[in-house]
């Protein structure tokens, strides 16, 4: 497949990124020269390989159930751009 | 300023006393100040360093030391949150971003009475191998040809931190490696720099890039200093589910640099028509050497070394675009005014992020859409099962494997490639290690007809990170590099 106009501005909503139409044939013209390389893994067979995510062969630890009184609501809100008593603020979602 | 300055030499002058925390400090500063052409630093904790020198000299003072290095100063990649100093990643979107805790790694540090003098400038969110993408604008490596007077890029991500050492901007860094941005700027900048084994080192309030690959590590000037650095931040963290319960080494105490009966691997797949000379030269001369003082040489394969880079482009872009939609405008952050909510997420994403982050982004978010996921995403996934399990034979018949760090040595900040996919091919070398989840190191070795240094990249098993380091000190015993770059910032 290759990123033309339409699928890029697609492929824009859904990573919530807006592009601009100035921008539009550069980055198609860099997109489409980075999945022509990693296309180059399709002649590799690998019907009998099974994925790994993850290299470390380790299972992953249950951490005890203890109540902590650290990273509370006043720590987390203290970088947001908008808040208001305890909560974080965003344009109206609802009408 | 001395040159030889080194941590395992500073812990000596503090301890007889022949300079204070405050001084050694304060000389560090003058240089930060007079280096800042360079643009190592986002930001300097003048302030902050002094009042934390001057409080370790009191603990020296009282004998209530927190370890042999107390009163160091060293510089931290501006990746790693730092409580109440900005953390920016290099990035517009978190250019106002002041943590309220403090990374496991600098906490570590902290707890060594290690003293920061400020966050070290990087590519953006780590993304990049030449430090060109970072907001606040390139590194200039403190090297320079012999040729040119043109200013040349210092590697990255970890420009900054490798650059730093380098220009003696500090004595020691902290980094991160992803894909080599530990190792690539090291060998760009005639610096040791070390990848721990994925999981040996926390990886907690870390600004993520792609969870599965990033390590936090070391930038030295030896070998030695290295281990005492991986000494001191690495080690399970109850925070970081990945972080690795195998119990640490005394790294910097067991360092032996015995390889009588070692056997070193040279993989075939890393052999080019297209390597420089000088590199391939420094790589056989360092055979022959390894050989000299005892250990056997054998020649390896690593068949699916070449899917590595391509496989790496799929995997990182798919994390960081999962990672990413974390920046949102909502919690903490840049926030751009927008029409309707989706509207402010779009323009805050669209401002706050430079053009190669939007394009992994974009590539990630691409792999793993539904339609394509298995067609790239599993593909890479399982083509890094391949590699993993070329170096686990590989590590059946060898204990350490030797390759170039890079394919070229620094060039100039003008010439970086516009194609995204050139510069890619600056980490070939490296990412294998990233996926396979291997230690590597990057040593300085020679520097090349334009005077600029040669790195070589070491690997060894997962979490034999004594026997990495113990390689890595016979070479630099044997050979014992000293070049330094002169300092034309000085004028």
């Amino acid at each position: 497949m290759e990123f033309d106009k339409k699928s890029l501005l697609k492929l824009g909503k859904l990573a919530r990124i807006s592009i601009s139409d100035d921008k539009l044939n550069n980055l198609s013209k860099d997109l489409n020269s980075i999945l022509e390389f990693v296309d180059q893994l399709k002649e590799i067979k690998t019907d009998q390989v099974d994925p790994t995510s993850n290299s470390l062969n380790q299972k992953l630890e249950v951490r005890d159930d203890k109540v902590d009184t650290k990273n509370g609501a006043e720590d987390i809100l203290e970088n947001a751009p908008e808040k208001e008593m305890d909560f974080f603020v965003v344009p109206k979602v609802i009408e | 300023m001395k040159d030889s300055y080194t941590l395992k030499s500073l812990a000596v002058l503090l301890e007889n006393n022949k300079i204070s925390s405050k001084e050694l400090t304060s000389e560090y500063l003058k240089n930060i100040e007079n280096g800042k052409e360079l643009n190592c630093y986002n930001t300097i904790s003048q302030e902050k360093a002094l009042i934390d020198a001057e409080k370790s000299d009191q603990r020296r003072k009282s004998q209530n030391l927190r370890s042999k290095y107390d009163g160091i100063p060293i510089g931290i990649k501006d990746l790693f949150c730092t409580k109440g100093v900005t953390t920016t990643a290099s990035s517009k979107i978190l250019s106002n971003f002041v943590p309220n805790y403090e990374s496991t790694v600098t906490q570590n540090c902290d707890d060594a009475g290690l003293i920061s003098l400020g966050k070290l400038n990087c590519d953006e969110f780590a993304m990049g191998s030449t430090n060109k993408t970072s907001f606040f604008g390139s590194v200039k490596n403190p090297w320079k040809s012999v040729n040119s007077d043109n200013e040349l890029v210092p590697g990255g991500s970890s420009g900054g931190s490798a650059a730093a050492v380098s220009g003696d901007l500090c004595v020691a860094s902290l980094g991160t490696d992803t894909g080599g941005s530990i190792r690539q700027p090291a060998s760009f900048t005639g610096t040791v720099g070390l990848k721990p084994s994925y999981g040996r080192v926390s990886r907690w309030g870390i600004v993520a890039f792609a969870s599965s690959l990033d390590q936090a590590g070391p930038i030295t000037k030896t070998v030695e200093d290295a281990a005492i650095l991986l000494d001191i931040i690495s080690g399970h963290d109850e925070k970081d589910s990945t972080s690795s319960v195998n119990p640490k080494e005394n790294y910097y105490e067991n360092l032996n640099s015995d390889i009588k009966g070692m056997k070193i691997g040279i993989p075939k797949e890393f052999r080019s028509d297209k390597l420089p000379a000088s590199t391939q030269k420094s790589w056989d001369e360092c055979a022959n050497l390894l050989k000299t003082n005892g250990a056997e040489i054998v020649d390896i394969s690593l068949p699916h070394t070449m899917s590595a880079l391509p496989a790496y482009y799929i995997i990182a872009p798919a994390e960081a675009s999962s990672n990413l939609a974390r920046y949102d405008g909502v919690r903490y952050g840049l926030r751009v005014k927008g029409n309707d909510l989706i509207d402010m997420y779009e323009k805050t994403r669209s401002e706050g992020f430079g053009d190669e982050v939007k394009r992994r982004i974009l590539i990630g978010t691409y792999v793993l859409s539904s339609g394509y996921y298995d067609a790239y995403y599993i593909k890479a996934q399982k083509i890094r099962s391949l590699i993993k399990s070329d170096y686990v034979e590989a590590f059946k018949k060898v204990d350490a494997i030797l390759t170039p760090s890079t394919p070229s040595t620094a060039f100039e900040i003008a010439n970086e490639p516009s194609d995204p996919v050139q510069n890619y091919l600056n980490d070939i070398f490296t990412v294998p290690v990233n996926l396979a989840g291997l230690p590597g190191i990057s040593i300085p070795y020679a520097n090349d007809e334009n005077n600029l240094p040669i790195g070589l990249q070491l690997i060894t098993n997962s979490f034999e990170e004594q026997k990495l380091l113990n390689v890595a000190r016979n070479i630099e015993e044997t050979i014992n590099y000293s070049e330094t770059p002169e300092k034309w910032w000085l004028k």
